[in-house]
């Protein structure tokens, strides 16, 4: 498979998609926000804005961490999965889908942390959904009815994996704590 | 929780704001720990990222860490105030890790 992110000189990531990764990726975006706005009861809901407090004493903190952060996390993900979606080259309705444009463009800096944490969010949605495991990772056979989303999921990590290589390398080996 | 039969108690003066507030958590002498918990779906690479990233580890410590998580299934990342470890948790749930805080006994 072609490599989907490049590093260019001066910091910038190159993004290339083929058109059907593009309405891939539009169609898992556009999902992944709903759900990130208004995540289902269960699973789902828990894993994306799990307690901070796991003492059923620290109720009243718990409320409060929820009641001081909960609204600006739900906004910053909407919010990188919009950046996601804003690169992303319209869709053309004279086009069949799949057979438009290629699509190549460039992240800054932060548009490539806000993909980075943008592809996780897809990751822990479907992931969570599907019932990941360390063990199969996505990778179900083709007669389970999680072999497509399934594909997807992989594909996403597949994705997210060369995105954080090139992000690891920026941060170097060093620390800048003290400890 | 405690609060009844203080009547057979010594009166004690407070000498300190904490110790009047009656809420030991809140001293800052008491440290807080995070601790993040092994998932399915969050990689090794993102991982030792995040730490990096939100802590400003070496590569060395954040990999050491995430394999802890890995093979311990939790691990201890950080510590300090209650308040500077709300704002760690935060910051890690914001990355998708999952994060939580407590006192450390």
């Amino acid at each position: 498979m072609a490599r989907t992110f490049r590093r260019r000189r001066g910091g910038r990531v190159a993004v290339r998609l083929s058109p059907e990764e593009v309405e891939l990726l539009r169609m898992i975006a556009r999902d992944v926000v709903t759900i990130i706005c208004a995540p289902p009861e269960g699973e789902v809901g828990e894993r994306l804005y799990p307690r901070a407090y796991l003492d059923p004493t620290e109720e009243q903190a718990e409320q409060d961490f929820r009641g001081l952060v909960h609204d600006d996390l739900v906004e910053q993900r909407r919010s990188a999965l919009a950046t996601v979606l804003d690169k992303l080259p319209p869709t053309d309705p004279t086009v069949e889908v799949g057979a438009g444009e290629r699509a190549d463009f460039d992240l800054d800096a932060d548009e490539a942390l806000q993909w980075l944490t943008a592809l996780n969010d897809a990751r822990l949605v479907i992931g969570t959904a599907l019932g990941v495991t360390e063990d199969d990772n996505g990778e179900f056979p083709p007669d389970d009815p999680r072999f497509d989303l399934g594909t997807c999921y992989q594909w996403l990590s597949y994705l997210q994996f060369e995105l954080v290589e090139l992000l690891l390398d920026d941060l170097g080996e060093d620390g800048v704590d003290a400890t | 929780m405690s609060g009844a039969g203080t009547e057979t108690e010594e009166i004690v003066v407070p000498d300190t704001v904490e110790e009047l507030l009656g809420a030991d958590d809140v001293r800052p002498d008491v440290p807080w720990i995070i601790i993040v918990w092994n998932d399915p779906v969050n990689t090794f690479e993102y991982v030792t990222f995040v730490f990096q990233k939100v802590f400003g580890y070496s590569r060395a410590k954040a990999r050491r860490l995430m394999l802890e998580v890995h093979h311990e299934g939790k691990s201890v990342v950080s510590s300090g105030t209650r308040e500077k470890c709300e704002a760690d948790v935060a910051r890690l749930h914001a990355y998708g890790l999952w994060a939580t805080l407590q006192k450390d006994d």
